[in-house]
This record gives C-alpha cells, sequence and structure tokens, in this order.
C-alpha cells in the first residue's frame, strides 16, 4: 500500500511538473511544441547516463554513452540542462513564419524520429531496451527500497512540483508573462510593438525543455529504467490532452490536468476488471483520450479551469495625478492636449501648426517597390515626412497606401528601394526593432489582444519595462513593482481621457468596433512613439469622436511627434492634415495641402474615378 | 549494383502504395484546408476490415474494395461529424490538429480494441513473379503497382476533365468564390471526401498487403512518408504528390540499401523537414 501512494506522488509530481513546462510554453506563450515529450525523455536519458556506471560495467549487456557515475544532485541538474539545451535547434523550426499547423507537423514528426533513432541506434542510448539499474539517487547512503527512502522520494517530487509551480506563475504574472500572452494572442502586433518574438519563442522553448528535462530526471531516479516505449507519439498527445483539459494558460489547470489525465487515467483503468483479451483495457484507455481530447475541444474548449482574467490594482490615482482635469467629463470634449501624452523621446522647441518648410525631414522613403506575382502593389514611392507635422495619405483603394505604411513600420518586406529614418537606413531592420526606436504603427484590421484586457493591451506597449525580460520576470515583483504602478497611472490617465475608464478591465476581444479602434490609438501612444503611422484609425469611430482624437493628434504633432495617417474621411483631411499625400496605382500623384489637391485635376479624376 | 537495382523494385511498391495515400491526403488538404492526421488510422481500420472479409473467405482484392468502400464512409464521417463542425466554429489550425489527434487515437485504438494486439495477414497467394536480372517483383506488388497507376489516371481524368474535377479545383482554391459562382461546394467537399476517403481505404489495403503483416499501429510511421510526399509536392497539389510519392518511395527504399535499413525512414524526415523549412508551399505549389 505504501508503495502505491508513493508511487502515485511520484507520478503525480513528475506529471504535474511536465505539465506545467508545458502549459508555460503552450498555453501563455502560445508554443506549439509537438516534440514536447523529446524533453522529458532527453531528461531521463541524461539522468540516467550521467549516474550510471560506464557501460562495461554490470556484465556489459548495455550500451550507451556517457556512464560519469555522478552522484546526487548532478545527474538531475544534467537533465534539466540537456533539456533546456536540446530546445536550441527546435526555435529555428519554430521560430520560422510557418503556419502553425505545419509547424505541429514538423515538431511531431522529429519526436516520432527520434523515437526511431534511439530504439535503432543500440550504441547510443542502448536502443530499444533502454536503460536499466539506473541508481536511484543517493541510493549508497538509504535503502532505496525502505519506506523511508520512499516517502522522502515523494515529498520531494512535490516539492520540485511546488517549486516549478512558483517559478511558472511568477514569469506568467509579470509584464514578461504579459508580453508572452500578447504574443501568444497576435504575434504580429506584438511584433510592431517592439517585441522581440524570436527571442521570446526561443526563451520559451528553453525554459519548457528544461522543465520537461527535470521532470525525466526526477522519474528515472525512482524507477530507476526507461527504454523508448515511454516516450512515443501518443505520450506527447496525453501531454496535451491534460493541458487542454485542465485548463489553458492557467497553471493551476495544468496541475489539475496532470492529475486527472496521466495520473487519474491510469489508476481508473486499475480499478477495471481485465475483461476481454490481455491488450483490451489498454487499448480502450487510449480511446478514451482520444474521446476526451475532442469532447473537450468541443464542449470546454477553456478547460476546467479557464485562464483567469487579470485585473491590476489600480494605484491611488485620484491623488497623486495633479495633472487631471479634475472638472471631469463635460470638459473633456474641449481638450486638445492630453495629459495622459507621453513626451516624446527627442525634445524639439514647438512650432505653430502650418509653419511653412524648413522642418528636418525624420522619415523618407526612396523609390519602394513592392512587388509580388508580377503585381506592383508600390511602384516606386519617394516620400519625405517632415518632422512634427500631421501627414495625410489618401487615395482610393488598391492605391497601395497600406501596403507602403507596412513596409515603413517594417511589418511588410521591400521589394526595391530604401527606407531612412533620422538619416539612417533602415530598410533591413525588423519591425520591432523600429518600434523600439520610435517607429511606431497600428493596424487597419482587428489587432487588439483579445485574452488581454484593455488594461493589459495598454500595458504591453509601454517601452523599456525591466519587469519584460525573462531576468526581470525571475527577480518577481519587488523589482519591476514600481515601474509597473507608474506605467498602470499612465494607462489610467489615457484611458480617463479618452472616456472607457469603465472598460480597464474587460476582454479586449469583447469590445465593440470603434472602442476597439480607440484601445489600438491609445496602445500606440503609450509605446512613446517618435513617428506614429495610423492606418485609417478613424474607421468606425463616431464622428464627433473622431474630431476628438484629431485634435489630440494634432497637440501632440505641436509637442514634436511625426504622424503619417491614412484614411478615407476627407473632412479629417481637411481639417488636421498638412500635408496631404495623394497616391493612386502605386504611385504618389500629388502632394500638398487639401485646398491645394482639390484644385489639381488628376488628384480629382483618380478620386472619382479610380 | 544488384542491391541497387533490387531497391528500385522495392521501391517502385512503396511508391504505388504511397502515391493512393498522398493523393488522396493532399485533395482533402486542398478542399477543406485540414491537414487529416487520422489518415493513416483511417487506412488501418480499413485494412482490417478488409482482413475480416478476408478470413471469412473472400478473395483479397475483392476485399480491398471493400477496404475502399470503408475508407469512404470513415473519411465522409471524420469530414461530416468532427471537422467540418468545428472548423466552422473558428478552430485554429493547431486545434484542429490536436482533434485530429484525437481522432486517431479513437480510430487506431478502436481498431486494436475490436481485433486484438497481435498482427495480422492476408491470406492471399504471392502469384508469379516477374524477373529480370536482380529486379524482382511478385505477382502481388505488379498488381499494386497497376492498381496505382490505374488510380492515378483516374484521378487525373477526374481533376482535368470532369465538371467535379472544375468544381473541386476551384473550392480549393476559392471556397467562397466558387459558392457565389453557384458551385454546390459542401456537395463538392462530401464528394471529395468519399473518394478520397476510397482511395485512403484502397491505399490501406494494399499497404497491408505490401507489408505482409500488419498491426493496429502499423501506419504510424506510414503517415510520415505520407507527409513527406505531400510536402514535396507541395501540400494541396495532386500531382506534386504523385511526384513526392515517386521520390520519397524510391529515396526511402534506395537508401536502404546503403544506410542501415532500420533508418531509412529518416531520408523522407530529412526531406520533410527540410521543405517545410525553405519552402513550405513544396516543390509544385505557388511560391508566395
Amino acid at each position: 500500500m505504501i508503495y502505491y501512494l508513493t508511487t502515485l506522488l511520484v507520478y503525480g509530481g513528475v506529471d504535474a511538473i511536465a505539465c506545467l513546462g508545458l502549459s508555460q510554453q503552450f498555453g501563455v506563450a502560445g508554443v506549439t511544441n509537438f516534440g514536447f515529450i523529446i524533453f522529458q525523455a532527453a531528461g531521463a536519458y541524461t539522468a540516467g547516463v550521467l549516474s550510471l556506471p560506464s557501460d562495461s560495467a554490470n556484465g556489459a549487456f548495455q550500451s550507451y554513452v556517457g556512464g560519469l557515475h555522478l552522484p546526487f544532485p548532478f545527474p538531475l541538474i544534467g537533465a534539466a540542462v540537456v533539456g533546456g539545451l536540446l530546445a536550441l535547434p527546435f526555435a529555428s523550426i519554430v521560430g520560422k513564419r510557418l503556419r502553425g499547423d505545419f509547424a505541429a507537423i514538423g515538431l511531431l514528426v522529429t519526436a516520432v524520429m527520434a523515437n526511431l533513432l534511439v530504439t535503432n541506434y543500440r550504441p547510443l542510448l542502448n536502443g530499444a531496451a533502454g536503460l536499466s539499474l539506473v541508481p536511484s539517487p543517493l541510493g549508497g547512503l538509504m535503502n532505496p527500497q525502505s519506506a523511508g527512502y520512499q516517502w522522502g522520494y515523494s515529498a520531494a517530487a512535490v516539492v520540485l512540483a511546488a517549486l516549478t509551480y512558483l517559478f511558472v506563475t511568477r514569469i506568467t504574472n509579470s509584464p514578461y508573462g504579459r508580453t508572452l500572452r500578447a504574443m501568444r494572442d497576435n504575434d504580429l502586433v506584438a511584433d510592431s510593438l517592439g517585441k522581440n518574438l524570436r527571442s521570446l519563442r526561443t526563451s520559451s522553448l528553453v525554459v519548457g525543455g528544461a522543465i520537461a528535462g527535470l521532470s525525466g530526471g526526477l522519474l528515472v531516479g525512482f524507477i530507476n529504467l526507461w527504454d523508448p516505449q515511454a516516450w512515443g507519439y501518443a505520450e506527447t498527445i496525453v501531454l496535451f490532452a491534460a493541458v487542454i483539459i485542465g485548463g489553458l494558460g492557467n497553471h493551476r489547470g495544468a496541475v489539475l490536468g496532470a492529475v486527472l489525465v496521466p495520473l487519474g487515467f491510469e489508476e481508473a483503468s486499475r480499478y477495471i476488471p481485465a475483461i476481454g483479451s490481455p491488450g483490451l483495457i489498454p487499448a480502450l484507455q487510449w480511446v478514451a483520450i482520444g474521446l476526451l481530447i475532442v469532447l473537450f475541444l468541443w464542449f470546454r474548449p477553456q478547460g476546467v479551469l479557464p485562464e483567469r482574467r487579470r485585473v491590476i490594482a489600480g494605484a491611488a490615482f485620484a491623488e497623486q495625478s495633479t495633472a487631471s482635469d479634475p472638472a471631469g467629463a463635460g470638459q473633456r470634449a474641449g481638450r486638445v492636449l492630453g495629459d495622459g501624452a507621453p513626451p516624446p523621446r527627442a525634445p524639439v522647441p514647438l512650432r505653430a501648426r502650418g509653419e511653412a518648410g524648413g522642418g528636418d525631414v525624420i522619415l523618407e522613403a526612396v523609390g519602394l517597390v513592392r512587388a509580388f506575382d508580377g503585381v506592383r502593389a508600390v511602384d516606386g514611392v519617394s516620400i519625405a515626412f517632415e518632422r512634427g507635422r500631421l501627414t495625410g495619405l489618401i487615395g482610393p483603394n488598391g492605391a497601395g497606401k497600406s501596403t507602403t505604411l507596412a513596409m515603413l513600420a517594417g511589418t511588410l518586406p521591400v521589394t526595391e528601394g530604401r527606407i531612412l529614418y533620422r538619416g539612417e537606413d533602415i530598410t533591413q531592420l525588423p519591425a520591432f526593432r523600429r518600434a523600439r526606436s520610435g517607429l511606431v504603427r497600428t493596424f487597419q484590421l482587428a489587432s487588439e489582444f483579445k485574452k488581454l484586457t484593455v488594461m493589459e493591451n495598454l500595458l504591453t506597449a509601454v517601452p523599456d519595462q525591466q519587469g519584460d525580460t525573462f531576468r526581470g520576470a525571475v527577480l518577481g515583483r519587488r523589482y519591476w513593482g514600481r515601474q509597473e504602478r507608474a506605467a498602470t497611472e499612465r494607462v489610467e490617465r489615457m484611458l480617463e481621457e479618452f472616456g472607457l475608464t469603465a472598460l480597464a478591465d474587460r476582454y479586449a476581444g469583447d469590445l465593440s468596433g470603434g472602442q476597439r479602434r480607440l484601445v489600438e490609438i491609445m496602445r500606440s501612444l503609450m509605446a512613446e512613439p517618435e513617428v506614429l503611422l495610423l492606418d485609417e484609425p478613424m474607421a468606425g469611430v463616431h464622428p464627433r469622436l473622431a474630431h476628438q482624437i484629431g485634435e489630440r493628434l494634432v497637440g501632440l504633432c505641436e509637442r514634436g511627434m511625426t504622424i503619417v495617417m491614412v484614411e478615407h474621411e476627407l473632412a479629417i483631411m481637411d481639417e488636421f492634415c498638412d500635408p496631404v499625400v495623394v497616391m493612386a496605382e502605386g504611385r504618389v500623384l500629388a502632394q500638398g495641402t487639401m485646398a491645394s489637391l482639390r484644385a489639381t485635376e488628376e488628384v480629382v479624376e483618380a478620386y472619382l474615378v479610380g | 549494383m544488384s542491391i541497387f537495382i533490387a531497391s528500385i523494385a522495392f521501391g517502385l511498391v512503396t511508391s504505388a502504395v504511397l502515391a493512393l495515400a498522398s493523393v488522396g491526403f493532399t485533395l482533402q488538404f486542398a478542399v477543406t484546408n485540414v491537414l487529416n492526421l487520422a489518415y493513416g488510422a483511417v487506412m488501418i481500420a480499413s485494412a482490417f476490415i478488409a482482413y475480416a472479409v478476408n478470413q471469412a473467405g473472400v478473395n483479397v482484392w475483392v476485399a480491398a474494395v471493400v477496404a475502399a468502400a470503408t475508407g469512404a464512409v470513415l473519411s465522409l464521417f471524420l469530414n461530416n461529424v468532427i471537422y467540418t463542425p468545428f472548423q466552422r466554429r473558428g478552430t485554429s489550425p493547431i486545434a484542429m490538429v490536436i482533434v485530429a489527434l484525437g481522432m486517431t487515437l479513437i480510430l487506431e485504438f478502436g481498431t486494436q480494441a475490436i481485433a486484438g494486439g497481435t498482427n495480422v495477414s492476408f491470406t492471399m497467394g504471392q502469384g508469379p513473379t516477374l524477373q529480370a536480372g536482380s529486379f524482382q517483383l511478385s505477382g502481388v506488388e505488379l498488381a499494386i503497382i497497376g492498381i496505382s497507376i490505374v488510380s492515378m489516371l483516374g484521378i487525373h481524368v477526374l481533376i482535368r476533365h470532369t465538371r467535379l474535377g472544375k468544381a473541386m479545383r476551384a473550392t480549393a482554391a476559392n471556397r467562397n468564390l466558387a459558392r457565389n459562382c453557384g458551385i454546390r461546394t459542401d456537395r463538392v467537399v462530401t464528394l471529395t471526401w468519399l473518394i478520397t476517403g476510397a482511395l485512403c481505404g484502397l491505399a490501406g489495403a494494399v499497404f497491408a498487403m505490401d507489408a505482409g503483416t500488419f498491426g493496429a499501429t502499423s501506419t504510424d510511421l506510414f503517415l510520415v512518408l505520407i507527409l513527406a510526399a505531400v510536402f514535396l509536392g507541395g501540400p494541396g497539389e495532386p500531382y506534386g504528390a504523385m511526384l513526392g510519392a515517386l521520390v520519397i518511395g524510391l529515396a526511402t527504399e534506395i537508401s536502404a540499401a546503403f544506410i542501415v535499413p532500420d533508418y531509412k525512414d529518416v531520408v523522407a524526415f530529412v526531406i520533410l523537414l527540410a521543405m517545410l523549412a525553405v519552402r513550405p508551399t513544396g516543390l509544385l505549389g505557388a511560391r508566395t
């Protein structure tokens, strides 16, 4: 009975650790690593070959690399390290702009093949027979068969599981965790807000790999053997099933899933009488797991414990922000300058709107071309954007306006031409680096982080957060807490000005179209841009509010920000933009104030006809 | 040299089985945009139904037809009852993969639960052997190649010279547009899955014949070969799948002659990964 309980506890601990690793990787960071089981296997094998004596011992019936006969805790540490290192080559598969399901196939097949290679290449890890007689950690000090040792091992497993839980929770609850979730929800947008996707995915894989390796090392020390049967194709599916059933994006759900699926399932089948042929019950077990997966994904895709909505405690904002408008809502309509607006990066002397000429060029497109499949969406566009101006970009549908904007921001590669920012050639610079140096864009179509609250959406955009690195996340709230509070206050002020305070804790995915548009604009402002590229910001927004936003944008320009706005609303252009650039069929037609453009025949024709 | 020639013979048989399977798989992807990872499971379930019929005294080739019918029914069920409802709900491609894997477990281990865990074989003669030096093919192997060639021709005629084929290509290219042009896309999808399901079942039967002995999990590794052939030719491209099947079938068998035979599938794996990394649209797919 004791052995039964201790075995249950150890397996429970091991499964919980593995599921937490997967939950962090898949549930939080959105990295679908169908090869996950390989990391656990690698950990188990590493711990095995590190703790086993040289393979000539024990009558040389096994053949494997290593055999260093290291004492505890080295095999276990080695297991985690190897699990983490093994993740690095995987990062290159996962990172590519590959369709999610294609990438998943690649990883799944890798797992199958790794199993095949290990099974067939005996000198590596003793092939199909696997490793046996793996020494128990500290087996020399205490009899591994004794009840005391068994209970001790169980306690260690539970403690390690608890530590793993605390570790992944700490990471997930930090600004870094928020960035991971943003990447999961919409990686393209996260990229445009300055998040280094490659680095985030790599570190998620490495952390998940290390945790999986740890679980493998822990298990092999207990059961003293490990072979390819333990980590086939089907075992990976079981772990995914556990995390999905328990609850994606919720670490408690991962632990619950570990208890319900790998553990609970194995145990439940123990009590079923052995009916039919010997293989019947195990086969039915797999059928049941398959059924559970499909049924859960249909009826309750969020799992038993869904991802929690994160409500961030508001700072004591009423007393502290002296700059806020105390008169409240009634006064807001007339405001021009927003107080939640960040100061621009490079301080520039104030200029009155419409000051003629002389402004220096901060962003320039030189002969930009975007061609694909024989279509030249942008065909030699050259525009110089002057600092501190609100430039409008108009033209009929298909003119290439959004494409030009995308190339300027870096979210679309350039076929020909150059882009100069502050005098430097940034044509090859990736989007996230451009965002970090102050060139930020918004998107035409829905681009909020759906499973983050509005508050979290805005917080992700804040640049240079101490908590937004892995190291910062591990150091904990004491390290990044203060900066987070300051950022939260800024967000609250911004929400107040736009009149959306009530929405702070709603999921961004639940908002109306116009509200989402506003969240997007606010978010781009939170990123402290020097040059802001807006792609149809007024679409779906109430005309009065659109006017307020326009006023606000002008105010920002007067304080030194440069804004480029693609829009269809000519009234907005009339009132706020100077200069206005007209594009048609991939080229620039004309440039000037709206009044002068209205008088230009080509422009009138292009708009009316095209 | 003689091993080389003999391996070409093996390669042709493998390519034949693979072609039947890959074309079905790729057409399913073309028309529904889902990677039906349960394909291998449907193959082996159909093979086992054929086995049951064969054990009841029916000729193995007739049993193969039964397998095709089973494959058609199972595949239709899979698409209409499982994949389509999930897709209508807006399920992400990754979640669809997990659903497909879940269905694989149900089908494969359901088969194992019913048929038992031991490996079985068809009751069949091997027929006369064709021999030309080291090049050797049994009657069964020749028949398999023949069936495959006929089926490939049939698919070619279907796609290029029938209205249904044109409707399939339109649906694959742009489902909404096809529907707006008056094509009954739901019917096209149903028919596609019936036809490809029949190919799947038939592929399962000939796979089992070629393998000699087979069990419920025998197609797990074969699915990797199918994926390699499909991605080599380009997902959704039937001619690409045919080309891919030829290349993968020959490559794996010829490499088995030179490296340890246990690793021959690794060649397919490397090709698959390379295609995913470098050109996921495949050799015959449009370059994005």
